[in-house]
């Protein structure tokens, strides 16, 4: 409390000031620069994804048949493609699939990740043993492949991208919750809570949960950055979403032919808004594990 | 504990890793109901050549004879016929095997040659100025799609400076490949005394492999720092600090006791990186298998891409093995496991 | 002029938490000891009264954050806290050889502990790798390492955790130190073990004529093997003095309460008059950092605590040392 000043040379470093979200944000970008401009560029995406209709000068899938493949120009900032679209507002529009696949396959994976790593981890036993061995299985395939295989194989739609990521990203929380459910089960204060009666979804979902979720949300940015990574890739190789649809990865395909007849816009803008989404997700995600992984937090 | 011991017990191991392996890829194109039959007979089939097709097939069984005579026809080396290629996809996988192994060995080489250095170096100044853009670049090497890389790439050495090769495949089209002898064209050409063949496959391969390089390094300078200051942070090197040994020493120690995570962790890492690859071979026209698998999905030829899966699963098991054993061999402590 | 003279020592933890603000834990405030040369110093407290910090400060092995914001550290006429680096790096392992707790994991273990052993010597000696060999040998033997040429082979892996602190020892003895600094030595161990390793010690001790610095949680050791004791808290030495004039005439009510709470003089327990939370380091209360949780306490323990000479070598840090309210009702 502040009335008690003492009279040592550090009072104001221990006494608590209350909370201030300035305080906060200035701390953050003090220890973490990276996590600070990380969240600038995720801010700066979300804006144009939930302002789109404002900020693009066309339509983005509207065809000049007379402006075929033009250079960057006054008119059209990013140049068009080769059907004649506004490639500046194509880019703009892509910002609504990044975050429209990414943040529900992100909320998909934890759904079923987080109940499976807790139940797993609290029952242990066969259970938790066959499902640790699926996970290792899984891990032999290279994501990227097996999402392309199982998007392939289920028909391609977007509802199909989003669900085949979630699950497919769904271990890496499972995991996480259950180790922390593990170092947790035997503690003072679930015991307790088993002793007074507690029945056991009660334990894990009341008890258990908060205490072991911290960790698995310190993953979201980063699962995010790989959600959005993915899902362009899908779309480069015409998987899941087809070209003229103003995706990322789908306008990076209609621009590959061009790269070697000298047309670099169409391919160029859409691989650096791809690449400044993922590196801002990235750079969050990597500032938000630093913070809640106190070994990494004492490198500082 | 005698090595070939280690080594028999070590293997077992793998099988039944092997098993769930054959049963994820097998139930891959089972999970969809996509009927592979629909693509086979053609639009114009009738009901009776449906029928008789899925008979052929095996897809009138129940599900789990079918997974048993799958499992016994992978074992026999038999994993179908490519609807594309009409040959035996195992014949097809294995042809394009070593170009893509060639192309992987380079760019993960020159990726962990990159990476480890600059990941000891940051750890050994957590948040010097070294540390922090090699952390801000890693993350960026995190975020490049691989295919863009590759195109960008293409854009810039072979339409602007004219530098590389255009990217199709790993030689020059007017050069005639050396004489297989190891499958690599660059060494082949090299055996072959063909100085004219192993430059233009050197020239070839360049390009992808600086892209594998720089998308592989990423990782591996991040967990190297991780790695490295996890150790930097052990008893062990507190204790050497604390006996007065110099700096250099302390660094010595440093490297050899992050030698074995370090090795383990590029294995796995190789799982990924194959998929990675693969968009290169796709880019670059490489011909290897990743463009082959690919292909196979883009185009839906599922018997190609439930073999291509299947292979990859079997790499990373047999790098998972490669791996073990190294460090079997350069560890004092496995012989209590 | 003393073997090592520490004067006003003070540590630190200086950190920055998420919201920007400067956090300072007071680790050390204020240690001042002296050690003569040959003589036998305990450090008793419980855990995170900065034994280990005084030991690891006075040998410049801190890491961030924790940094020596002040005071002084004189060994052998040296100004350790001015020294360069590589200086302080020739006297480590060398003139002040440490041994720690968990020796297994201390050791190197891509190293067999012979080539340890010479690493340790040839560092400090620059001599030819064959006299550290050998050295390594006589060592071993000297430590009780029953077969030492077969013995220094072994990885540290295999080493039993008694056998693994002997290798400590004989690697601490290496470079024939002044001073020897113990931090936990025997923790980890069986009772049986303990009591060999300390006796290994104290024999050591007198044989290579070395100063020793023993940390330990237990009062039963420093009473066996030490000549003189202090007592610390919250980053303070409360009480100091020859073992049997502070064992005998207890002036501090920690002290008291150590004592009275170890049943035979073996093991600090609980502390059973005491109890409670060690101090917050970075909040400690005005005064003496005690009063908290002293029964003694008064206003006047708001107020720094004097401190007071019981003897020319005896004193302790408390408003009523040598007075009747600590003393008289300690029951």
């Amino acid at each position: 409390m502040a009335e008690t000043v003492s009279s040592d040379f550090e009072g104001d470093a221990t006494s608590k000031p209350a909370f201030s979200l300035k305080n906060r944000l200035i701390g953050i970008a003090r220890v973490s620069p990276t996590m600070a401009a990380g969240i600038l560029i995720i801010l700066a995406f979300g804006v144009m994804a939930l302002f789109a209709e404002f900020l693009m000068p066309h339509d983005p899938v509207s065809a000049y048949h007379d402006r075929i493949l033009q250079p960057p120009s006054a008119e059209h900032w990013f140049g068009t493609d080769g059907n004649g679209m506004d490639v500046f507002s194509r880019v703009i529009y892509g910002a609504k699939f990044g975050f429209g696949i990414a943040i529900p396959a992100v909320l998909l994976s934890i759904i079923i990740g987080v109940p499976v790593g807790l139940i797993a981890g609290y029952r242990g036993g066969l259970l938790d043993e066959v499902l640790m061995r699926f996970f290792d299985g899984l891990r032999v395939f290279p994501s990227i492949i097996l999402a392309l295989a199982v998007v392939a194989a289920t028909g391609q739609s977007l509802l199909n991208v989003v669900l085949v990521l979630g699950f497919l990203d769904s271990p890496v929380f499972a995991r996480v919750v259950r180790s922390e459910v593990l170092a947790l089960r035997s503690s003072v204060f679930v015991e307790s809570a088993k002793a007074a009666g507690n029945p056991t979804w009660r334990i894990l979902f009341v008890h258990l949960l908060p205490n072991a979720v911290q960790g698995a949300m310190a993953q979201t940015a980063v699962r995010a950055a790989w959600a959005v990574r993915i899902s362009a890739t899908l779309a480069f190789l015409g998987v899941g979403i087809q070209a003229p649809t103003p995706e990322w990865g789908a306008m990076i395909r209609q621009g590959a032919e061009f790269m070697v007849t000298g047309q670099w816009w169409v391919a160029l803008y859409p691989g650096i808004a791809l690449i400044l989404l993922v590196f801002g997700l990235n750079l969050f995600g990597d500032g938000l594990q630093d913070l809640t992984d106190p070994r990494r937090r004492a490198a500082k | 504990m005698s090595f070939s011991r280690f080594l028999l017990r070590r293997t077992l191991m793998v099988i039944p890793l092997l098993l769930g392996v054959v049963f994820i890829t097998f139930m891959l194109i089972r999970v969809g109901g996509l009927d592979p039959v629909g693509q086979l007979a053609g639009p114009t089939a009738t009901q009776d050549e449906f029928d008789m097709i899925r008979e052929e097939l095996g897809l009138d069984k129940p599900l789990w004879q079918q997974f048993l005579i799958y499992t016994g026809n992978v074992l026999q080396g038999d994993l179908g016929e490519s609807w594309l290629s009409n040959r035996p996809v195992l014949d097809d996988m294995l042809e394009r095997a070593v170009i893509s192994l060639e192309l992987l060995v380079w760019g993960i080489g020159l990726g962990a040659l990159i990476g480890i250095p600059v990941g000891l170096r940051a750890a050994f100044r957590p948040n010097g100025k070294f540390d922090q853009t090699t952390r801000v670049l890693s993350l960026l090497g995190f975020s490049i799609p691989t295919y863009w890389l590759g195109l960008v790439m293409i854009f810039v050495f072979f339409y602007l400076l004219d530098w590389a090769p255009p990217a199709i495949g790993r030689i020059s089209l007017m050069i005639f490949p050396p004489e297989t002898v190891t499958g690599s064209y660059l060494i082949d050409g090299l055996i072959a005394a063909d100085w004219e063949a192993a430059w233009s496959a050197t020239t070839h391969l360049i390009l992808p492999v600086v892209c594998l390089a720089i998308i592989s390094a990423a990782p591996i300078i991040k967990q190297t720092r991780a790695i490295a200051l996890e150790v930097l942070s052990s008893e062990t090197v507190r204790y050497a600090r604390a006996c007065g040994l110099p700096e250099r020493t302390v660094r010595k120690l440093v490297f050899r006791n992050s030698a074995v995570p370090i090795i383990t962790f590029v294995g796995t890492e190789l799982t990924g990186l194959v998929g990675t690859m693969s968009l290169i071979e796709y880019v670059f026209a490489w011909g290897g298998l990743g463009q082959y698998g690919l292909n196979a999905i883009v185009r839906g030829d599922f018997t190609a891409v439930q073999g291509y899966v299947l292979a990859l699963a079997l790499f990373s098991v047999v790098v998972f093995l490669i791996v073990d054993i190294i460090v079997h061999l350069i560890e004092p402590r496995s012989e209590l496991n | 002029m003393s073997l090592l003279e520490v004067e006003n020592l003070r540590t630190h933890f200086i950190s920055r938490d998420i919201d920007n603000q400067i956090r300072v834990a007071q680790a050390l405030n204020d240690v001042s000891f002296t050690l003569e040369a040959g003589k036998v110093l305990g450090f008793v407290g419980e855990t995170g009264a900065g034994k280990s910090l005084t030991a690891q400060s006075i040998c410049g092995l801190l890491r961030p954050p924790a940094r020596i914001v002040g005071g002084s550290v004189f060994f052998d006429g040296q100004d350790l806290r001015e020294m360069p680096e590589d200086d302080l790096n020739a006297i480590r392992g060398d003139q002040i050889a440490m041994v720690v707790q968990n020796p297994r994991t201390s050791l190197d273990p891509l190293t067999r502990i012979g080539d340890q052993l010479a690493r340790i010597h040839q560092t400090h000696s620059g001599g030819p790798i064959s006299t550290s060999r050998e050295r390594a040998l006589e060592m071993m033997e000297a430590v009780g390492i029953p077969d030492p040429t077969n013995r220094a082979k072994s990885w540290p892996h295999e080493l039993s955790g008694g056998m693994a602190q002997r290798v400590l020892i004989a690697m601490a003895l290496m470079n024939n130190p002044k001073l020897l600094i113990a931090d936990e030595p025997t923790t980890g161990l069986d009772v049986t073990v303990q009591a060999q390793i300390l006796d290994l010690l104290k024999g050591l001790t007198e044989r290579f004529g070395m100063a020793m610095i023993v940390i330990t949680h237990d009062l039963g050791i420093v009473a066996h093997y030490s000549d003189e004791i202090a007592v610390m808290f919250a980053g303070t030495i409360v009480e100091a003095g020859p073992v049997v004039d502070v064992f005998n005439n207890p002036q501090h009510p920690y002290t008291q309460s150590l004592i009275a709470s170890t049943p035979e003089k073996l093991q600090i327990g609980g502390s059973a008059k005491l109890g409670g939370q060690p101090p917050d380091l970075y909040n400690l209360p005005s005064g003496c950092p005690l009063r908290t949780r002293c029964s003694f306490a008064q206003e006047i323990c708001a107020t720094p605590p004097p401190r007071r000479q019981i003897n020319d070598t005896h004193y302790s840090v408390c408003h009523f040392s040598g007075k009747s309210p600590a003393n008289g009702s300690a029951s």
